[in-house]
């Protein structure tokens, strides 16, 4: 029987455990990839976390204006500097006033109670007050139209109650014809609608894809410039083995990120009190998944790498747009199309929706079934491309004659 | 030769680069291309429409099918039905539907003998901008089913349809949006998010221009052909620059207020200084950058986390003073900051010069940070004793 060393499966291990070994040394001793990996894998997350450590507003200062200066504006202006949104910060005699204000930007909206208001209830005529938002931020209206609508519904079910009272119906009979449907509202992923829960779920993931493509063009780009290429199969290969090469140096990156995905994904998270209602082994098999597509997304993509910084010149815009692909923010329901099909060609935007979808949401992994199936294709299809483009590289590489780096000396190993 | 002949010869040099190597006009053109079209067309609906709401419906009578029918009709909502709430409630977990509507049994009976059904929804938070719009839409439809049952009521009564109005809704609201009128989330993201990508391409790309020159170790020549001027040098590249740089700027401001039409109190002309603003006070930190690190990759690496932070540090998304308060000082650091009270200023509440004087003195104080570095940058320059790569 022949030793497992002589078996076809036997060299292919060897050579691709060779070739990790090699891509290994590589990362290890260079030192802007290691930052890039270290600094931006572990501080990036921890910055962002910081700085949306408080998502949610509150109190926003508002000037009220109150021509009406009866004693329901007054109830009414009690109760909207109670709400958790709405803090009456200043009283002015008119919206001139109130206007320079916003403009100094010392509030973000004015309350204004016209004259009639008072007379218009005691008629019995629907009475209207108005807000004024400052767009400048959506969160500003948001709070503005919540802190208000919360005390319009509760204010006109008051009212309402207080009239059929004097109409001679008993509290329960007039709550009865008022609240004809009652209804309650349940938020339960993030229950106040805080932002740092809804953005840092989304951010998470997408921070792991794009170290791991900053880190490894760069490296690919060192390669490039020091005039080897980062895809020469062993001599000793006789031009087979793509695979061997893909394997071999994807592992390398797929165990560091997997340690800097436990981190980030995990390890993040409960530094910062962050909701962590998903399974851990759920989301350690997300993240295994996502890895790997993203060793081969990257390594598919860093083929077009020359040059070591150049993937910060031409790639580092996609950051942002990666995040709104994910349809954490501009739901996916509305995406034109064309940038529907552009987001299946990143691994973040199932990863983050997975990720949302596991941890935050506390899902189960049958409930992230489309994300998993779309991430397997995706892996499949990168695996094949990043395979071609080492073959590409090789042909291009003989015609040249370029000198393999990878020429495995057995000794070494 | 004179200051001018000098800064002639870097530019002329500098265009002969850029004829050598693309990756400069890719970097600053193709990439403030695509990410104008990105932003414009991504959030071209402005509002987002037919979010999917998950409906179950435990009745079935006509009052609960016509709930679904107004739901469905609401511009913002699409109904699905489903047939059991474990379905639905999977459906929400995966970010597939934004909301559930629970009907329950019962609804129409108890509603008709006044016994007050409990109509429960549910919100997926995760998904942001899905789940609070959806919130507001089913809340103003319950409002509204309960006031149809009311009307009827008072109908019956016989109280004239003139004073209907006034019994149903005895407080209203009149909601007006300074400055996004039609509350137009396109508008509102791409509006500083063009410009913060502006900021990022101008950092990268001058960190990348002035850091190559030591990277291949040109910088003697670039020397060279000034007679060792270093502020000839660095003011060649940066004139040159923002040349390139607010024409790539202008183009996008007409683009986002001319030709998209998106609101503007102001004049277009104060946003078109903002935006040069913007762009030499960018350069500024840039040439900060490089000077203090003169190692290419390292600044370049210390570039790309400054002005990746510096999209959310800019507070148009969550308000500075919601941030930590350690980090409002470090918000002034970012030249984008400074264009973002300008351009609420002058694009929201069309404010006069006495009102955002003082971000353009802010702005043009951070002309004065490459003065700090220029003589470290000149020594790099000249001895090359920074590693390389």
């Amino acid at each position: 029987m022949k030793g497992i060393k002589e078996t076809y499966f036997g060299r292919w291990l060897g050579d691709a455990i060779r070739i990790f070994n090699l891509e290994l040394r590589h990362v290890l001793h260079d030192g802007g990839v290691m930052i890039i990996f270290v600094v931006a894998g572990f501080l990036y997350p921890i910055l962002y976390n910081f700085v949306y450590k408080n998502g949610i507003l509150e109190d926003t200062p508002i000037a009220v204006v109150d021509d009406a200066a009866c004693s329901d504006s007054r109830r009414l202006i009690r109760e909207m500097d109670a709400t958790r949104e709405i803090g009456i910060a200043w009283r002015c005699t008119d919206m001139e006033e109130a206007k320079a204000l916003l403009q100094q930007r010392k509030v973000n909206g004015i309350v204004y109670f016209p004259s009639d208001f008072g007379d218009r209830l005691a008629a019995k005529e629907t009475a209207t007050f108005s807000i004024y938002a400052d767009m400048s931020s959506f969160l500003y209206y948001k709070n503005l139209l919540m802190g208000s609508e919360f005390v319009m519904l509760h204010e006109i079910n008051r009212i309402k109650v207080e009239r059929l009272s004097l109409d001679g119906l008993t509290d329960q009979e007039a709550d009865a014809s008022v609240n004809t449907v009652r209804y309650e509202d349940v938020n339960p992923y993030n229950r106040a609608f805080s932002y740092s829960i809804f953005l840092i779920s989304a951010i998470l993931m997408l921070i792991i894809q794009q170290v791991m493509f900053y880190g490894m063009s760069m490296s690919v780009g060192t390669m490039r410039e020091e005039n080897r290429s980062f895809a020469s199969l062993p001599d000793s290969l006789t031009g087979r083995g793509v695979g061997r090469v893909v394997l071999g140096r994807g592992g390398v990156y797929w165990l560091l990120f997997m340690i800097i995905g436990i981190y980030v994904c995990c390890i993040v998270p409960a530094m910062f009190g962050f909701p962590q209602r998903g399974s851990f082994w759920d989301i350690l098999v997300l993240l295994a998944l996502f890895v790997t597509v993203c060793v081969f997304f990257s390594m598919t993509w860093t083929t077009l790498v020359t040059r070591r910084e150049s993937a910060f010149l031409l790639f580092l815009f996609m950051s942002p747009v990666c995040v709104f692909l994910t349809g954490f923010s501009w739901p996916t329901t509305a995406f034109p199309a064309f940038w529907k099909g552009f987001s299946y060609l990143f691994p973040s935007t199932f990863g983050c929706q997975g990720f949302i979808n596991l941890n935050t949401a506390g899902a189960r992994l049958d409930v992230i079934a489309p994300q998993l199936r779309a991430l397997c294709i995706q892996g499949i299809v990168y695996y094949i491309l990043a395979c071609a483009a080492v073959y590409v590289e090789n042909f291009v590489l003989k015609r040249k004659g370029v000198r393999s780096t990878s020429t495995l000396p057995e000794s070494t190993f | 030769m004179t200051f001018f002949e000098k800064i002639d010869r870097v530019i002329r040099r500098e265009i002969r680069i850029w004829a050598r190597r693309p990756i400069y006009l890719l970097g600053s053109v193709a990439v403030m291309a695509f990410c104008t079209v990105f932003y414009l067309t991504f959030l071209q609906d402005g509002v987002p429409s037919d979010l999917p709401i998950a409906v179950v419906d435990l009745d079935g009578t006509s009052t609960s099918r016509n709930f679904c029918r107004q739901l469905d009709a609401t511009q913002l909502g699409k109904v699905v039905h489903y047939g059991s709430f474990a379905e639905a409630q999977a459906d929400l977990q995966g970010g597939r539907v934004t909301s559930i509507c629970l009907i329950p049994e019962g609804f129409d009976r108890d509603i008709l003998s006044q016994r007050q059904p409990t109509f429960s929804f549910y919100i997926n938070g995760l998904y942001f901008l899905g789940g609070s719009l959806a919130w507001k839409d089913i809340l103003t439809m319950v409002n509204l089913t309960s006031g149809a049952v009311q009307r009827e009521v008072l109908r019956m009564k016989g109280v004239p349809e003139s004073e209907i109005g006034g019994l149903l809704r005895p407080v209203d609201i009149d909601v007006h949006q300074i400055g996004n009128p039609t509350m137009n989330y396109g508008a509102y993201l791409a509006n500083m998010m063009i410009p913060g990508m502006l900021q990022m391409v101008v950092i990268i790309v001058l960190i990348y221009s002035l850091g190559a020159e030591l990277k291949y170790g040109t910088s003697r020549h670039l020397l060279d052909s000034v007679d060792h001027d270093v502020y000839a040098a660095v003011s060649g590249k940066m004139a040159l620059y923002t040349v390139l740089f607010t024409l790539i700027g202008w183009t996008v401001e007409v683009v986002l207020y001319k030709w998209m039409h998106f609101p503007l109190a102001g004049s277009l002309w104060q946003m078109l200084l903002a935006c040069f603003l913007l762009v030499v006070a960018s350069e500024s930190v840039a040439v900060l950058i490089i000077g203090f690190v003169p190692v290419c990759r390292f600044a370049l690496s210390i570039g790309a986390l400054y002005s990746v932070l510096g999209l959310s540090l800019t507070g148009f998304t969550l308000p500075v003073e919601a941030m930590p308060a350690g980090l409002r000082g470090l918000t002034m650091m970012y030249p984008l900051r400074h264009y973002y009270e300008l351009y609420v200023q002058v694009g929201i509440f069309g404010s006069g010069f006495g009102a955002w004087y003082p971000e353009v003195l802010t702005l043009l104080l951070f002309c004065f940070l490459p003065f700090l570095v220029l003589g470290r940058l000149g020594r790099a320059y000249t001895y090359l004793d920074y590693e390389r790569n």
